[in-house]
């Protein structure tokens, strides 16, 4: 009797995708207890609340929060490669780059609505994850990174030099007025519940998948791959898969951001700042947890904004020595610092520092 | 043809300015596993400190070197000692995101102090040039190439001859080992860290006598020139950041010759990862760096 690829494996989920992703959803639902429903309740409160706020904020509020929950599905995504497998991806800007002018390039050459864009967009995102995965994630730690770097910063300058297609250096406008626009401009409420829908389906996507088999086959590649391998878990395929699932948001992100600009250029959405950002959310907050990117956005995206609007020229200074501290001080994240501080009663943060120093 | 001799000349001494700027980073790579992202704001720190020389003193920038030198050292070991020693045992990309931290602290700290206005120390013999049949080779580029070669030589001569660079090599080996040996670890670390940021320091010296820097694009250009030429070449091998220099000053010149708009640059990317893929160790680097997973 062949019983086929064991429940829950990647194989399974490969094979019947639908089938076992209402598994996992089935099998965490069994498995709430009153105990340990809390943070998915918070979170449906929070998402509910959430919903309603747009109606009582100014627009350059909604904008702020916009960018807020952009961040939370990006420092998520970067989460599940970086955090969880490991892999330190500094290349991430590249499905972001890729989705925007993929959107982009449908709208303006081809007339395509964006709601039609979108997935071709995230397809895109998936189809070249697994192109430059499959050879770059046999890189390990800084290499890896580094090969990443430069295949963001490869793709920013084809981008820049296929003048006819993408329009080049000189950037590239979307249609949103008239009978030009195929589909029509959401405005700052709109863009505000796009993002807000894009962080949560992140957050719980993140959630889900670090719950199931995949998310341990994930961490225990992260612990050690050599092992992970001799248990009977296909390193290479959840590397890949791993890597294609943070691209599909992180370019479904780009895809929102392009419509949400108009107007921008390679250098914009293939700015490798917005890969530094998501490996600084998410290594603040806590990495390898779903809370600890969460925070780490919200709080970053938030403090930047704060020190721009009030610093004036010395807001990236304060930003940069702010960094600095709390690297020294919380090297395993704010969250599984106080994760473990509650577990082990030990509170003193000159503790937490000497257990990294040299 | 004579195009491609004089681009050829050009990338050997721009290669050999490249080199110069390198081969720090890849020294604290190789012996800490420590990526310094603030590689080219000491750089730019000390194209800065020969610039305040020569518009206050008058003095020659080759001239200043040494005080560059000591000044970007005494800079580079307290940074390590104070700060990155501190989270030598987090997560790899812990140091990584603090000297991003500081790279922002010190170029926004230089922006503040001298505005991100061009500037550029002007010599007599910078931009003059003597010419070798078709070929014309400036003086100041020359020089700096020289240099260049000569520090190589010396640090690895440093490296393989003396105690404290045995130290350095023992400690990047196997830092557990070396301490038993009685290596003072922070201390060696923090030596190494001045070092690299002394070789960056007068690196930004010659970049600012040969052309010009500012403290907003200068910076991020420079590390990731360290980047590319540090895996070019290959790590714990002195002379890997020369090897990767001149390749990367050569293919850049010459590519800039054959391929229109800034697609030498997409290429310079493409070779990057295919060197990574089938060779992570470099032209000329050890093996044992490009396996190694410190976590």
């Amino acid at each position: 009797m062949n019983a086929g690829p064991a429940r829950g494996s990647v194989a399974a989920v490969l094979q019947r995708p639908h089938r076992t992703l209402v598994q996992v959803f089935v099998d965490w639902i069994r498995t709430r207890r009153p105990a340990n429903s809390w943070p998915a309740l918070l979170g449906l409160v929070a998402f509910a609340a959430m919903l309603g706020v747009q109606q009582l904020i100014e627009p350059g509020t909604q904008r702020l929060l916009s960018a807020v929950f952009m961040f939370v599905a990006l420092a998520q995504a970067w989460n599940l490669i970086g955090g969880y497998t490991g892999y330190a991806s500094f290349g991430q800007v590249a499905f972001f780059g890729l989705g925007a002018y993929t959107v982009a390039v449908l709208m303006n050459n081809y007339h395509v609505s964006f709601w039609l864009a979108m997935p071709v967009a995230i397809l895109a995102g998936v189809l070249f994850a697994v192109l430059i995965g499959v050879p770059l994630l046999r890189l390990r730690g800084h290499y890896f990174a580094i090969a990443t770097l430069g295949a963001a910063e490869g793709l920013r300058e084809v981008v820049n030099n296929l003048t006819p297609i993408t329009g080049g250096g000189l950037g590239i406008t979307i249609p949103t007025f008239g009978d030009q626009a195929p589909t029509p401009y959401f405005g700052k409420p709109g863009f505000y519940l796009a993002f807000l829908v894009l962080a949560a389906v992140s957050v719980a996507v993140c959630a889900l998948l670090s719950r199931s088999r995949f998310g341990y086959a994930m961490v225990a590649v992260n612990e050690d791959q050599e092992a992970a391998g001799a248990v009977g878990i296909n390193t290479t395929l959840v590397k890949v898969v791993a890597f294609a699932v943070s691209a599909a948001i992180v370019a479904c992100a780009g895809a929102f951001y392009a419509f949400q600009q108009i107007e921008f250029y390679p250098t914009d959405v293939f700015d490798a700042s917005f890969t530094v950002l998501m490996v600084i959310m998410v290594m603040i907050g806590g990495s390898g947890t779903v809370a600890g990117p969460l925070a780490g956005a919200v709080g970053l995206e938030l403090l930047s904004q704060f020190l721009r609007v009030n610093l004036g020229a010395y807001n990236q200074l304060i930003f940069g020595a702010i960094i600095v501290v709390v690297v020294v001080f919380f090297p395993q994240g704010v969250v599984n610092y106080f994760r473990d501080a509650v577990r082990t009663r030990q509170f003193s943060i000159f503790d937490n520092v000497r257990r990294y120093r040299l | 043809m004579g195009q491609f001799l004089q681009a050829a000349a050009y990338g050997v001494v721009q290669g050999g300015l490249l080199a110069l700027v390198a081969v720090g980073f890849s020294l604290v790579w190789g012996v800490m596993n420590v990526i310094n992202f603030s590689h080219g704001a000491f750089a730019v720190t000390g194209a800065y400190v020969a610039w305040l020389m020569s518009q206050r003193f008058g003095l020659d920038p080759f001239l200043a070197i040494p005080i560059v030198a000591v000044a970007l050292f005494g800079f580079g070991y307290v940074i390590q000692r104070g700060l990155i020693n501190l989270i030598i045992n987090a997560p790899i990309f812990l140091t990584l995101l603090l000297t991003f931290g500081l790279n922002l602290v010190i170029l926004n700290g230089l922006q503040l102090l001298f505005t991100s206005d061009d500037r550029t120390i002007d010599t007599s013999y910078a931009s003059q040039s003597f010419a070798i049949g078709v070929v014309n080779v400036p003086y100041g580029r020359l020089a700096a190439c020289f240099l260049a070669i000569v520090i190589t030589v010396a640090l690895a001569l440093v490296m393989t001859r003396t105690r404290l660079g045995h130290a350095i090599g023992a400690t990047g080996m196997d830092r557990g080992a070396a301490r038993l040996m009685g290596i003072r670890a922070r201390h060696i670390y923090a030596v190494t860290f001045g070092i690299a940021a002394a070789l960056a320091g007068i690196a930004g010296t010659m970049i600012a006598t040969v052309g010009s820097f500012n403290p907003t694009t200068t910076p991020g250009q420079l590390t990731l020139d360290a980047f590319v030429i540090s895996v070019l070449g290959g790590l714990g091998n002195m002379y890997g950041a020369l090897v990767g220099g001149l390749v990367l000053g050569i293919a850049e010149s010459i590519g800039g010759l054959l391929l229109t708009g800034t697609w030498v640059n997409a290429i310079a990317m493409a070779v990057l990862i295919v060197v990574l893929v089938i060779r992570p160790s470099g032209l000329i680097g050890k093996a044992q760096y490009s396996g190694r997973v410190e976590v």
